[in-house]
């Protein structure tokens, strides 16, 4: 199945390039750049100084970007305007990024290992039974593992500018430094900040959903979900329903294109939902997420309400010349579930890898054709993920009748092996090609019965 | 009126989730002769219905610390389960469903959260017609009044355990009476217009490689097109399968572009 997927990706970008009529949203001012391609190792070495670049936000992003370009001895400077900042967020990361990212245990609230899906008729099915006692979802809180990154990055190297980015000179020439202007909160001149201005040879733009970054470079926009949720504080007996335990609600009524949810958190839980199409019924399809779970968070009494915004897919220009975009920045948020942090962290890493190897340890100055590296791999690397969640979402979360579809076969041992091994380990791993096609067949038959049941369902309405 | 409670998002406000906030936004108690009668229920509204904004009764409500007061209060007022009610919306026998407790979905086949199979026996075998028909009475009463999800009371039907023939002959046969009583006509019509304009007869068509082109391209177009709206639909599904890899083609897209007008 990956390897079908792979061809088509590369297949496509083959036609593209031949066949230039496809038309996309490109960002509207087309300037006639002077598109130099200069392979790195013929760049010209940055005399008396080592590469410097910025790292826009001090997310999962640019912490992980930015100590991989510290440790790759190249001067960094990453900017975030709030070191405290408790950014709302579902909090739920894969079990290998705990491994790839050497985070250490007490990062993680909690480990979920098993998950509850309801589906429009309240049908509920458990899944986590295939998951080996080593296996979890971690759950943390973002203040608690952005400050840890953005800790590791300063004791690699990086200089840490309590700032907010305002905006950001394009050189006028190629070798040029762009001029970042910022506002310094360090000097705490009565609130308002300093502003200051710094050189850099290149950008990271890491800088979250509403980047400047990618305003400044003309990045364009991207269509982007509201993710709502309230942080409810439940009595201790309700609480250890949830302690390793996360629900997944859909229907109609939840969400009409995503899903409504329950995360256990510390020591509360966070009940939300989303949407793309219908974001101004937000609220009432909060009120109707909180019906849902109502019999299991009663009595419970809420903390913190928050939104915010997440990408449904990349932005059309990711890299131009010098400054790359990363994370949800970038919208490297999958479909279907919705999860950011690891691909944020993740592609921060490697975009700062790809400047490292480029410079070669910073010594000679980037340019596009290393940045576009970093795009080269991570496409190739993580496409046949992204497009099996967008299949995903789009067979299952279309109607009723297919989230019904869905949870039943969420019943299936092996749909839980098959999701638990991609979505923990991030490789779309091809399974059994009988058992595949066994799931195929009771995909169908579900499918079909579902939407048999849904058109009786529309006659009783008449 | 219940969004002017959560529109404000400081976090010093508290707003409690405690049984009083509940019953504003969640549960209405009411008398059922009171319900609202936008909704086209076809068989016995249950007395709780989720206040979601379209309600707009204000009625009266029960703290759920008097839950206890319910069931007695509702045998009052409704009588014994499955006596239909004076507001039924629309004249449905015996199969109307009451709601006695405070949020489930009752009927005497629906036992421990799923379908009990042994009440749907006719003539020593299961009547799956009638299954199907109560699966849909429920999903339709759910998707009308979404309930909470409790942990006493799983729900646990799967749609498989009503068997492939049953769906068959309920679902396929009827549909595929209609798509091959088109494709005859279809097929009658056109084999008498070839002929009529080229003389070549039925047999010969089917040799013909044009011929069996229109035939393919006929069947298809009957098995596809099932509605008007159903061309629109394909052309879109169409655009869709490929939308997300265009998105993500389109940072390479510049960098073709741009190679393309250095050379």
């Amino acid at each position: 199945m990956a390897s079908i997927a792979l061809k088509s990706f590369i297949g496509l970008r083959q036609t593209t390039s031949e066949n230039k009529s496809i038309v996309l949203s490109k960002p509207t001012t087309q300037t006639h750049r002077n598109f130099r391609i200069n392979a790195s190792k013929s760049s010209p070495r940055v005399t008396g100084r080592n590469l410097r670049v910025a790292v826009v936000g001090g997310g999962p992003a640019g912490g992980a970007a930015a100590e991989t370009l510290a440790k790759g001895g190249v001067e960094t400077f990453l900017f975030e305007r709030k070191l405290d900042n408790c950014k709302p967020c579902g909090g739920a990361i894969p079990l290998c990024m705990v491994g790839e990212f050497d985070l250490p245990l007490d990062i993680i609230d909690r480990r979920v290992t098993k998950m509850k899906m309801i589906s429009p008729s309240n049908v509920a099915v458990d899944i986590g039974r295939t998951l080996k006692p080593h296996e979890y979802i971690g759950m943390v809180r973002r203040e608690v593992l952005d400050a840890y990154l953005r800790d590791r990055a300063t004791t690699a190297g990086a200089t840490v500018i309590n700032g907010l980015f305002l905006k950001m000179d394009l050189p006028k020439s190629t070798g040029s430094p762009y001029v970042l202007h910022y506002s310094d909160y360090n000097t705490k001149t009565g609130g308002a900040g300093e502003k200051k201005t710094v050189e850099v040879d290149a950008v990271i733009g890491a800088d979250g959903a509403n980047s400047r970054v990618a305003k400044n470079i003309n990045a364009g926009e991207y269509e982007y979900a509201i993710a709502f949720q309230e942080r409810i504080k439940i009595s201790d007996d309700k609480m250890k329903y949830y302690e390793d335990l996360a629900e997944m609600y859909v229907g109609d009524d939840v969400s009409p294109d995503f899903y409504g949810w329950v995360f256990p958190k510390c020591d509360h839980v966070a009940v939300g939902t989303g949407t793309v199409t219908h974001k101004g019924d937000i609220k009432k399809l909060q009120i109707a997420t909180r019906l849902r779970a109502r019999d299991k968070i009663e009595g419970g009494t809420i903390i913190r309400v928050e939104a915010h915004p997440i990408p449904e897919h990349p932005r059309p220009r990711r890299v131009l010349d010098r400054v790359a975009l990363v994370g949800d920045a970038a919208g490297y948020v999958t479909k279907c579930s919705g999860e950011g942090i690891y691909f944020a962290a993740k592609s921060g890493r490697m975009c700062a890898e790809a400047i490292v190897e480029g410079s070669e340890n910073g010594k000679r100055m980037v340019d596009e054709s290393d940045l576009r590296k970093y795009l080269e791999k991570w496409d190739k690397t993580y496409w046949p993920t992204y497009k099996v969640l967008d299949v995903l979402q789009k067979v299952f979360y279309r109607s009723n009748p297919a989230r019904e579809a869905f949870v039943e076969m969420c019943a299936d041992e092996y749909v839980q092996k098959m999701t638990f091994d991609s979505y923990l380990y991030k490789k779309v791993v091809p399974g059994n090609p009988l058992d595949d096609l066994k799931l195929a067949v009771n995909t169908i038959g579900s499918l079909v019965r579902a939407n048999a049941l849904r058109k009786e369902m529309e006659k009783l309405s008449v | 009126m219940s969004m002017a409670i959560f529109s404000s998002t400081p976090p010093t406000q508290l707003p409690t989730l405690s049984p009083p906030h509940i019953k504003k936004t969640q549960l209405f108690y009411k008398p059922y002769f009171s319900l609202r009668s936008t909704k086209k229920h076809q068989y016995l509204v249950p007395i709780f219905a989720s206040a979601d904004e379209g309600s707009g009764v204000a009625s009266v409500t029960v703290e759920d610390e008097k839950a206890s007061e319910n069931p007695v209060s509702a045998g009052d007022n409704l009588g014994s389960n499955g006596s239909p009610p004076l507001a039924a919306e629309a004249p449905e026998p015996a199969t109307a469903e009451v709601v006695e407790s405070a949020n489930k979905f009752q009927d005497p086949r629906w036992v421990g959260g799923t379908w009990d199979l042994k009440q749907f026996a006719k003539d020593g075998k299961t009547d799956w017609d009638a299954v199907i028909d109560a699966e849909v009475k429920r999903r339709k009463w759910m998707e009308d009044n979404p309930q909470s999800s409790s942990n006493e009371d799983p729900i646990a039907f799967d749609t498989a355990i009503i068997p492939w023939w049953a769906w068959i002959k309920r679902f396929h046969l009827p549909e595929a009476e209609l798509i091959n009583g088109r494709a005859a006509m279809i097929g009658f019509f056109m084999a008498y217009l070839v002929d009529s304009l080229t003389g070549v007869g039925l047999v010969d068509q089917m040799g013909n490689f044009f011929c069996k082109t229109l035939l393919f391209v006929a069947v298809v177009g009957v098995l596809l097109i099932r509605k008007n709206e159903d061309i629109e639909t394909i052309k879109k599904l169409l655009e869709e399968t490929t939308f997300y890899d265009k998105q993500w083609q389109a940072t390479w897209q510049e960098e073709t572009s741009s190679k393309s007008e250095k050379n």
